[in-house]
């Protein structure tokens, strides 16, 4: 069971002291370091056949220290309120030709998601994309990769979000389990925590089981094709699980491919500043192992996910700023649909050549299911919450940064929760 | 007048008692022994939709020969640029005297976002397209190796050197230079083949003549 332990006064220190102090420490003597990481690139940059084949290895450690509340919030998965979390990513990207680009990412970590446990060192990325004109008007990819869907997925890399972890709706844990069906709202109530839990105690036990509208950057299995027409760009991909889909779905021997997901985003870029996207996404939302529990007659794509996004970015000099709206339904037979709108608006700024900030705001908002009454229940709770995130660049490739939300919920008890997190990233 | 005055002042009056068809006669060319060629980078494209094809060029080897002395500086400021096209610097190595504005003209229908963190010229000039006036620029005032890089396209990357001197070129991607109108005299003539190798021999310059002079 989950249980706020006793806050010790220097804990936060402790908890965020490594990326603090390699910042410290690094600061002084970061400048001459560039150098040298720009010749370990070269190093690690190799080609053949008169460089029609290229390939580079790159990458980026990551050391991130949380100090937590209690329900730890998001997909951060914790018992106590101090997490170290290191991360070490490799990326490879081959180019042959003009035609033909691949591309892996590796990472040895604790998981994927902080405090989850999972599998020491996975794939998380691998694919291969064939180009056949030069001007981008049409790629096919295959592999598994991040969704297409929203603009939050390509900027996700701890090196280009300014913050330590993701907005609201590719984070934010719903009442929806991907593992048991539904039967009533009832139950839904409890697995959101909104309800307490029959004989079992705490409200935040089997946090675990449930989902988020995306899981993150949604490294799902599949295909893609995805092209640039005049200032329209277009993405369409089949995957093999919904975006609300954790981690230990997403390789493409994890399912039967029976029950795929389609995405696809269109964005309308009238010039560099302003980009406009609109996304949709519908898929089976539960897992193949949740068949037994489906209600009678009914099968696994009759329980969709189904997603609407609008997305917005805009950058000028050194302002950047960014916007996502999704409205996301969960498909529950004999049950009701289960409705939630969430969205976020993000701004960065770059106050110094080396110092930024960077500010969000992100709020949830699910609607009501019939309670089998004739009257309705809120089936998860409201959320708002503001996230503050200062950042330093040491250099061309050293960069800390720093993140404080604060975070309110519409509960009976417990309503506000915070965690302050820093990140030291080294990119080579 | 400050003592920096004094002695730009001295070497002015130097050059002037040397008759001026000879300060422009003396020369020095050669060639330099080149490192090894970088391979070509390669463009992370993993989550971004790349129009363009994706064939980057080379980085050919070059150095930069300069003749090390006390030279006036200009009066007036120069100029110089560094575009930004098909997600590349061209050139990837420029050199400048101290004093030097440098453009930076984005050519590409994309943003590109030059930054330097190096200790000769830290800056940011932010985000900024094709059709930004005036061009975006940046004087550099000390001597010593500038890194650029793109904040957007990671794989970009170029280099000014800044040096204190209005003798400089670029060798040819075989390592020949040749140096021209330069005044006579003992000089440290040096060439710059990278961030950790700066070759240099004594020579002397004289009206009228090539110096041949090669590296190593």
């Amino acid at each position: 069971m989950k249980a706020a332990a006793g806050i010790r006064p220097f804990a936060p220190l402790r908890a965020l002291g490594v990326p603090i102090l390699l910042m410290l420490a690094l600061g002084p003597s970061a400048l001459g370091q560039d150098d040298l990481f720009d010749k370990v690139d070269d190093q690690l940059t190799f080609g053949a056949w008169n460089d029609a084949l290229r390939v580079r290895l790159s990458g980026t450690l990551d050391l991130e220290g949380y100090y937590l509340g209690q329900p730890a919030p998001g997909l951060i998965f914790s018992e106590g309120n101090e997490i170290f979390n290191p991360r070490l990513t490799l990326f490879l990207d081959v180019q042959l030709g003009p035609r033909l680009y691949a591309f892996v990412e590796s990472r040895a970590d604790d998981g994927f998601d902080p405090g989850e446990a999972g599998p020491p060192v996975r794939l998380d990325e691998y694919a291969l994309r064939f180009t056949p004109w030069g001007d981008g008007r049409l790629n096919l990819q295959v592999g598994k990769f991040a969704t297409v869907v929203g603009n939050w997925a390509v900027r996700h890399g701890s090196w280009d979000n300014p913050f330590i972890t993701a907005p609201l709706p590719y984070e934010n844990l719903t009442g929806i389990w991907d593992t048991i069906a539904a039967h009533s709202a009832d139950e839904v109530l409890v697995w959101a925590g909104v309800e307490p839990r029959p004989n079992r105690g705490g409200e935040f036990l089997d946090e675990y089981r449930n989902v988020p509208v995306i899981w993150g950057p949604s490294y799902s299995s599949g295909a893609s094709v995805f092209g640039e027409i005049g200032k329209v760009d277009y993405a369409f991909e089949l995957k093999n699980t919904s975006l609300s889909s954790r981690p230990e779905t997403w390789a493409p021997t994890e399912t039967q491919w029976q029950h795929p997901t389609f995405s696809g985003r269109v964005a309308y870029l009238p010039d560099e500043m302003w980009t406009f996207g609109f996304s949709a996404s519908a898929g089976p939302y539960l897992q193949p192992s949740a068949e037994p529990t489906l209600v009678a007659g009914r099968g696994l794509d009759q329980y969709l996910e189904v997603v609407l996004g609008q997305d917005m970015s805009f950058a000028w000099h050194h302002v950047q700023v960014w916007a996502e709206v999704y409205e996301a339904r969960f498909e529950i037979p004999e049950v009701g649909n289960a409705d939630t709108q969430a969205y976020y608006v993000e701004a960065k700024y770059k106050f110094t050549p080396q110092f930024f900030g960077a500010l969000r705001w992100n709020q949830q908002l699910f609607s009501t299911l019939p309670d089998g009454a004739e009257g309705a229940v809120r089936w998860s709770r409201n959320v708002e919450r503001l996230d503050i995130g200062p950042g330093y660049r040491l250099t061309a490739h050293l960069q800390v940064k720093l993140q404080y939300s604060l975070e309110h919920q519409d509960a009976d008890s417990q309503n506000w929760g915070y965690m302050l997190a820093a990140q030291f990233t080294a990119r080579f | 007048m400050t003592p920096p005055s004094l002695r730009r002042a001295a070497a002015l009056l130097a050059m002037l008692a040397v008759p001026a068809a000879a300060l422009a006669q003396a020369a020095v060319e050669g060639r330099v022994e080149l490192p090894k060629g970088l391979h070509a980078p390669v463009m992370n494209k993993r989550y971004g939709i790349v129009a363009f094809g994706g064939v980057l060029s080379p980085f050919p080897p070059v150095a930069v020969v300069y003749l090390e002395g006390a030279f006036p500086r200009p009066a007036a400021p120069a100029t110089a640029q560094m575009v930004q096209k098909d997600l590349m610097f061209l050139p990837w190595l420029l050199p400048v005297q101290v004093g030097t504005r440098v453009e930076f003209p984005n050519l590409d229908d994309t943003y590109h976002n030059i930054f330097s963190y190096s200790p000769a010229k830290r800056f940011d000039l932010g985000r900024y397209r094709s059709d930004e006036r005036p061009i975006p620029s940046v004087l550099f005032d000390v001597p010593g190796l500038v890194t650029l890089h793109c904040d957007i396209h990671e794989h970009m990357r170029a280099l000014i050197l800044v040096v204190d001197t209005p003798h400089f070129v670029v060798s040819d991607p075989q390592g020949r230079y040749r140096l021209d109108g330069l005044p006579a005299g003992r000089y440290v003539l040096k060439a710059w083949l990278d961030s950790k190798t700066t070759l240099e021999r004594p020579v002397l310059t004289q009206s009228g003549s090539t110096l041949h002079a090669d590296f190593p």
